[in-house]
């Protein structure tokens, strides 16, 4: 746990996710319960473990690109607040499942699965000769 | 019982012609019922036979259930036992029970997190109310079993898609949920940890599925191009990559991934509707051979336990 935290540098991949998720988890959580829009120094001391402020505006700019928090500029600096949908929400907790269960394709029935290393020029082939009538050659192009 | 009692434990593999010829002269759905069946019946088989032979062979070990009377010489001529191999199948049977919950607790874990992540998002009522886009860049899409099922789909999926490919899409995490899906992935998936020769059955009847419900899709959206590109698309636009295992350098001569193979049979004729292969096609033969692997499989095991109980009533004084 204590090692995911400090992550960023060391560890395998797919801890480090996890470990991110968990993080942007809290990030969010800690700012669902502030009155108002937050500055991340303020997001940084209600958060467990002593994160380094770089690593809170990491995640909370993460956390902007995923569309779950919103900032205002204030002065030179950010204020921060989670953003209000619903879905934005529930897409991180997906986001947080899909990445922390290695085997999800074995249980939910993904839509495509793994691509071998030569199937995208075969697509890419079977898709020009579907694509081949004339309605679809027109959004190709 | 002697010899017999370990045939079910090999007799998966005559599931194997029938796993590798899928799809030809048979529906999707037919394909995936057949070998959901037969896996299942072989799993089952096996286990008992691994009850079995651990039984009898660990009988002298404090613990078995079998009666005091069973180290008489005329029941241990009549019993093959073997106290090693005995004592292996029990360790195999221990394995296999924990491989089995290992995988039933993964299937409630995933699909009870799923579930929650979902939780608080509004419901809307009507038709296209199961439908949950949750924004993210990442895309992917996702049926997911219940009551009421739900498909999830993430806005980074949905914009790589035409509108008619995500009706495409849309029809076919339906059709997963419809026909239940996800029972026949669970069971293969559990037989083939009871008996590894079941695995090639399990990815089969997994690739039949995503095959049943390409079919049921094209239907909806009445053109099989359609759902051709819709399948394309997505995986190109997902374009998950293994990482590179054994699976790339096995292959010398590359052969086409599940998805490629996908597309090509939707831009290919209409499967047969007949949920049994024609008798002189290798595919007939493949799905008799398989049938006759499933009841010699079930003859043997029964054989095994009545023998046993036979034996056991004899010896018992009651």
């Amino acid at each position: 746990m204590a090692d995911e935290r400090h992550a960023p540098a060391a560890g395998d991949a797919p801890a480090r996710r996890r470990g991110q998720g968990e993080l942007e988890a809290q990030v969010l959580a800690v700012l669902q319960c502030a009155p108002g829009p937050a500055t991340a120094g303020w997001v940084q001391e209600r958060l467990e473990g002593d994160l380094a402020y770089t690593t809170v505006m990491t995640i909370l700019s993460r956390l902007h690109a995923k569309n779950a928090v919103s900032r205002t500029r204030s002065g030179r600096s950010y204020r921060w607040q989670a953003a209000s949908d619903a879905a934005g929400l529930a897409a991180l907790r997906m986001r947080r499942m899909l990445d922390g269960e290695a085997d999800r394709n074995a249980v939910l029935a993904s839509f495509v699965s793994a691509l071998l290393p030569h199937d995208e020029e075969l697509l890419r082939a079977l898709l020009d000769s579907a694509s081949a009538d004339p309605a679809a050659a027109d959004r190709e192009s | 019982m002697g010899f017999f009692v370990f045939l079910p434990l090999i007799l998966p593999l005559t599931a194997v012609p029938i796993a590798r010829l899928t799809g030809q002269h048979l529906h999707p759905r037919g394909a995936a019922r057949l070998m959901t069946v037969i896996s299942a019946v072989m799993a089952v088989c096996s286990v008992l036979c691994l009850g079995l032979i651990g039984v009898v062979g660990t009988a002298q070990i404090p613990g078995n259930p079998l009666p005091d009377s069973w180290s008489d010489p005329e029941v241990r001529a009549a019993l093959p036992y073997h106290e090693t191999v005995g004592t292996a199948a029990m360790w195999l049977l221990a394995l296999v029970l924990v491989a089995c919950l290992r995988t039933a607790v993964r299937h409630v874990r995933v699909r009870s997190r799923a579930r929650r992540a979902l939780n608080g998002l509004p419901k809307v009522s009507g038709p296209g109310g199961d439908l949950a886009v949750l924004p993210d860049h990442s895309p992917y899409a996702y049926a997911l079993p219940g009551s009421p099922g739900r498909v999830v789909v993430s806005t980074g999926m949905l914009d790589g898609l035409a509108e008619d490919e995500r009706e495409a899409l849309l029809a076919h995490e339906r059709a997963h949920l419809v026909h239940r899906h996800h029972r026949y992935l669970l069971t293969t998936q559990l037989a083939a940890n009871v008996n590894p020769f079941l695995r090639p059955l399990q990815e089969a009847v997994a690739f039949s599925a995503e095959r049943w419900a390409d079919e049921e899709s094209a239907q909806a959206v009445g053109d099989r191009r359609i759902t051709a590109r819709a399948v394309a698309r997505a995986a190109l636009v997902s374009r998950a990559v293994p990482a590179p295992g054994f699976a790339a350098f096995a292959a010398p001569a590359p052969a086409p991934g599940p998805v490629p193979r996908r597309v090509a049979a939707l831009l290919g004729p209409v499967p047969s509707s007949r949920n049994w292969p024609p008798a002189k096609t290798p595919a007939g033969l493949a799905a008799l051979v398989a049938a006759v692997g499933t009841a010699a499989s079930a003859l043997c095991a029964l054989n095994a336990a009545v023998a046993l109980l036979v034996v056991l009533k004899a010896v018992t004084p009651l």
